[in-house]
Parts: structure tokens; sequence; C-alpha cells
């Protein structure tokens, strides 16, 4: 009966959560909050995929903008050299671009651990971040790629800032979900001993290479996802999307939410997208307070809001 | 490819060597003391140049500059080591992340102080010239990097190998626990390597303003341009960030030359390269450090 109540709540929460652009639409603020809304949706899936690497699988990648600007790139460039606005076509595009860049970059990095796994994910990201940069004639350069067009789901048109709102919604909530099945499962179980103890891991037959290639593809192509729906949502592909910026960005939501856990990275992205987009028109010095705010949790709080939250939870309790 | 722009573009690219190894030393050094990959390296960089631009525009000598922002970053670096990465001493990832954390903070206030636009720095006088070299002009101030580099690679290899500090240090790469047990301060040793780290980021700051000039995202360059090198040559070795150096300099300024645009896919190649056939770097020990 509980556990029934449980998931109705969380339906009536998740329907809420879809159609907030039609039931705020009286507040003065409506379009302002549903874009801030929107954009920490879109950095939450970001972050979640972020946190199925460095907080489930144990691999901390500091280049996980690469995958987010390969969606970004390939969502924007499909739409404009296919003329076609069909989502069914540029999300391909995004995740499959996303998927094969996690395949190759992967590929050279996940026999490494630790430091030098966080320092060899930067550096390639770096260099796609070069690219992109640098490669003007197809992705604008530093001028972004500009015009991205709005798009259609099998004809119905998601153009209007609501409903690209509700596409974000509903690609979180799918997500969310999918991920939370997916580190229930033996494969997600089996990721997490690969973080906790990967001789052991080995040694019990399983290939440790492979599990931890697959996660890195997985995030890879999750994180395409998002930046594609960055790119419909902005209408527009900027190279930072690529740079070192986006990914501690993505690494500081995981973990001032908690890193290992699925509300963790969604309360990050909200946290840091508030710190970005509302408190940066308060003070000049808002990457400042974010540093400090980092550097505070890092020192004093490791296992991030969750785990504040789990402690006085179990404080109550006693 | 002209003998005379071979011979010139190979000058370019001993001067972007040498400049990598001031850069990479300091980050290759506090890696293979602390096992902690500084990645606010980039940033302290930045404040590095920046802290010479206000001091010759204080005092117009570049010379003093030379001395001043190197001895800030140091300062910095003896005050952020205690003050932040000692309370996490042994968790090397979070270390690495507490950087990430001040090197938001430096950037940011960077900016906030100094503002965001693009400013330059002119080479000292003297040096601020060029000299008739094979069939052209070359600039005094790119061979002045080349000297400056090769001198520091020359003296800290004498520390390293022939004086009791360089001692310290070898066997602090070594096994720093083992040190502590034999009666050494760490704490001290880690302190002052950090700010070493620290300075010698600094000071490349102040060598490169004259040539790369100083704004925003100069910091991510430096960045990953040092760890371009320690991963080539080798982490936490001096041979190492000789070595990485003396070959990522050249490769991409001759990348530069022959595929414009897609220079940085040659140094890309390299460390795909490197990393496939030894994944410790040119020169780097077997160490996987967690």
């Amino acid at each position: 009966m509980r556990r029934v109540a449980t998931w109705l709540a969380i339906a009536v929460a998740a329907a809420g959560l879809v159609a907030f652009p039609y039931w705020s639409a009286g507040w003065e603020s409506s379009r302002f909050a549903t874009t801030v809304l929107r954009d920490i949706l879109v950095f939450a899936i970001f972050a979640l995929s972020l946190d199925l690497l460095v907080g489930f699988a144990g691999m901390p990648s500091l280049g996980h903008a690469a995958f987010f600007g390969a969606g970004a790139y390939a969502a924007g460039i499909a739409s404009q050299r296919l003329a076609t606005s069909e989502l069914a076509v540029t999300l391909a595009a995004a995740a499959a671009s996303a998927a094969l860049l996690a395949l190759v970059i992967g590929a050279l990095v996940v026999r490494t651990a630790g430091i030098f796994f966080l320092m060899l994910t930067l550096a390639f990201a770096q260099i796609v971040f070069a690219i992109a940069f640098q490669w003007t004639s197809v992705t604008g350069g530093s001028n972004g790629l500009a015009g991205v067009g709005r798009p259609d789901l099998f004809g119905i048109d998601l153009s209007s800032s609501e409903r690209i709102y509700v596409l974000v919604a509903v690609a979180f909530l799918a997500i969310a979900l999918g991920l939370r099945a997916i580190v229930h499962s033996p494969y997600g179980r089996a990721l997490v001993g690969v973080r906790e103890n990967e001789r052991r891991m080995r040694a019990l037959g399983y290939d440790t290479t492979r599990l931890r290639l697959s996660a890195f593809v997985l995030a890879g192509t999750i994180a395409g996802i998002a930046g594609a729906l960055s790119a419909y949502s902005l209408r527009f592909v900027s190279a930072q999307d690529v740079g070192i910026g986006t990914s501690i960005r993505g690494f500081v939501m995981v973990l001032i939410g908690g890193a290992g856990t699925l509300v963790g990275p969604v309360l990050g992205a909200a946290i840091v997208t508030y710190i970005e987009r509302v408190l940066s028109s308060a003070t000049p010095v808002a990457e400042t307070v974010l540093g400090l705010v980092f550097i505070g949790f890092v020192l004093l709080a490791r296992q991030g809001l969750v785990g504040i939250g789990r402690a006085a939870w179990a404080q109550a309790r006693r | 490819m002209s003998p005379e722009l071979l011979f010139e573009q190979a000058l370019n690219g001993l001067s972007f060597g040498a400049l990598l190894f001031i850069l990479a030393a300091g980050l290759s050094l506090v890696f293979g003391m602390m096992d902690v990959v500084n990645l606010a390296h980039g940033a302290f960089y930045m404040l590095g140049a920046y802290v010479a631009l206000s001091v010759v525009q204080r005092t117009g000598s570049f010379w003093l500059a030379l001395v001043v922002a190197p001895l800030a970053l140091g300062i910095l670096g003896v005050i952020l080591e205690p003050l932040l990465l000692r309370r996490l001493r042994g968790r090397h990832l979070d270390q690495v992340l507490l950087t990430i954390g001040v090197s938001l903070v430096i950037v940011d206030q960077i900016g906030a102080i100094w503002g965001r636009e693009v400013r330059s720095l002119a080479a000292p006088a003297g040096l601020d010239g060029s000299v008739p070299l094979v069939g052209g002009e070359y600039p005094v101030y790119r061979l002045f990097v080349i000297g400056f580099g090769v001198l520091l690679a020359a003296v800290v290899s004498v520390v390293h190998q022939r004086t009791k500090v360089g001692m310290l240090i070898r066997a602090g790469v070594e096994d720093a626990e083992m040190l502590g047990a034999l009666g050494v301060n760490t704490d001290r040793l880690f302190a002052a390597t950090f700010a070493v780290g620290a300075a010698l980021a600094g000071l490349a700051g102040v060598v490169a303003a004259p040539v790369f000039g100083l704004q925003p995202g100069m910091d991510g360059d430096a960045l990953i341009y040092s760890l371009v090198v320690v991963v080539v040559g080798g982490l936490g070795t001096l041979g190492g960030a000789i070595a990485g150096s003396a070959l990522v300099g050249p490769a991409d300024t001759f990348g530069k030359v022959l595929f414009q645009e897609f220079a940085l896919a040659v140094i890309f190649a390299i460390v795909a390269l490197v990393l496939l056939f030894r994944p410790t770097g040119l020169l780097g020990r077997i160490r996987v450090a967690r």
C-alpha cells in the first residue's frame, strides 16, 4: 500500500513538473521560471550521466563536456545540413555521434584509473574543444552555431518555448527512470563492484574493461542527448559547451549534490544553475561563490547534500 | 617548406618547448611528490602573467616582474597547501578536486581585478628587437626564452641530482611516507613543493606574456599543454618534463604550419600513440595513482 502511495506521489509530481509552464502561466515570472527550470533539467540529465561514471562506476571523468558538445553540434548541424527538423533524426544523430566519440575516447582511457583517468579525459575533451573551436566551416568556431531549428516530432510542432520545455522535462524523467533501473540492475551493481574492487570483480569473471567502457559509452550517449536538448532549447551551440568549464560545472553539480546517488546530481544541477543564472545578475563574482561553495563541500561534506540529508535523517531517527 | 622557414619554425618550436618546460616542471614536481595533479596550475600561470603586468605598469621593469610574480605565487602556494590540501592528505582525488575550486576562484578574481579583455606585455628593452638570422629577422625575445628554459632545466637538473634539497625531492617522489618515517618534516616539504610548483607556473606566466599576451582562457590552454607534456614525457619525473616539452613544443609548432587549424590533432596523435604503447609516458615509472 505504501509503495503504491509513493509511486502515486511521484507520478503526480512528475505530471506537475512536465506541465509546469501551463499551470504557472498566470505567474508574472512564468516565462523566466520556465527557462531556468528547463536549463536545470538539461544539466540535470548531463550531471546524472556524469554521476553514472563518477559516482557509480568510480571513473572521475573531467572531459564529459566533449559528449555534451558532440550531441549539441550533431543535433544543430544535422538540422541545418539535412534541412530537417524531425526530432527523431536530429536526436538520433546527436546520440550516435556522442556514442561514437565516447567509444573512441573510452577505448583509449578506460584502462587507466583515478587521477590518470581524470587527466586523460580532460586532455581528450580539450582536443575535441580545439577542433570545435577551430573548424569554423562546420561548427562556426568561436562564433558558435547559430540558428539551430526547433524540432518537431512526427508532425507535432515543438517550437514554442512551452513545448520545448515539455520535451526536456519528459526526456529528463525518462532518463532518470532509465538510470534508476540501470543502477539497480545486475549491470549497475557490477559497475559499483568495479568501483569498489576491480581486482576482485575480475577474479569473479567479470570483464571489467568492457564494463567500464560500456559505462563510458552509455554516459557519453546520455550526455549527448543533454547536449542536443540544450541546442534545441537555446537554438545555439557555443564552443564553450565543449569546453573545460562545462565539464567542471557537471563535476561540481555531482559533488555538491552527492555522487553515487540519483537525487544528488539533480539537486546539484539546480543549485549551480541557480547560482549562475540568478545570482550572477546580482553579483559579478558568481564563479567565485561557486568555487568557494565547491571547496567547502569537498573539504567538509564530500558526500554532498544527499550525504548531509542522510546524516541528519539518521540523527533524527535515533 | 624552404630551409629558411624550416629553421625559423624550428626555433619557434624550441622556444615554445622551453616555455612548456618551465610550465610543466612545476606540475610534474607537485605530482611526483604529492600525487596531486594540480588543476589550478593554469590559473597560477595566468595569475603570474597578470601580476607581472601590474608590476611592469607600476615600475616599468620586466626583470622585477620576473622575480616578484613567482615570489607572489610561491607565497600563495605556501598558504594554500596547509589551508586546503593538507586537510585531505592521502585522499588524492579529493585534493585534485580542491584545486578545481581554487582555479575557479582565482580565474574569476583575475577577471574582477584586471578585467576580462585581452592585454599585452612588451618584451623588456634590449630583447624587444629582432636579429638577422638565415634569410630573415628573428625576435630576440624568443631566443631569450630558449636560453632561459635551457638554463632553468640545467639549474634544476643540478639541484635535483647534486644537492641535499634534490635528494629530499627524489626521496619524496620515491616514497614520501617512508621519508616522513625517517624524520623528515613532510608537512613542510609538501608546502614547499607546492609553493615551488606555483612559483614555476607564475614564472612561466611572466616569460610567456610578451609572446602570447594575456586573455581569459589562457589558464585552460596552459593547463592542457602542461598536462599533454607530462602525459607524454612521464608524470613526476624531471627527465619526463624535459623530454615531453622538447617533443611537444616543436610538434605543436610544425603541426600548426603543416595542418593549420588541425594542429591539435597532431598533439592528439602523439598522446594517443604514447598512451597505446607506453601508458606511463616516455620516461615515466610504473605507478598507478589512485
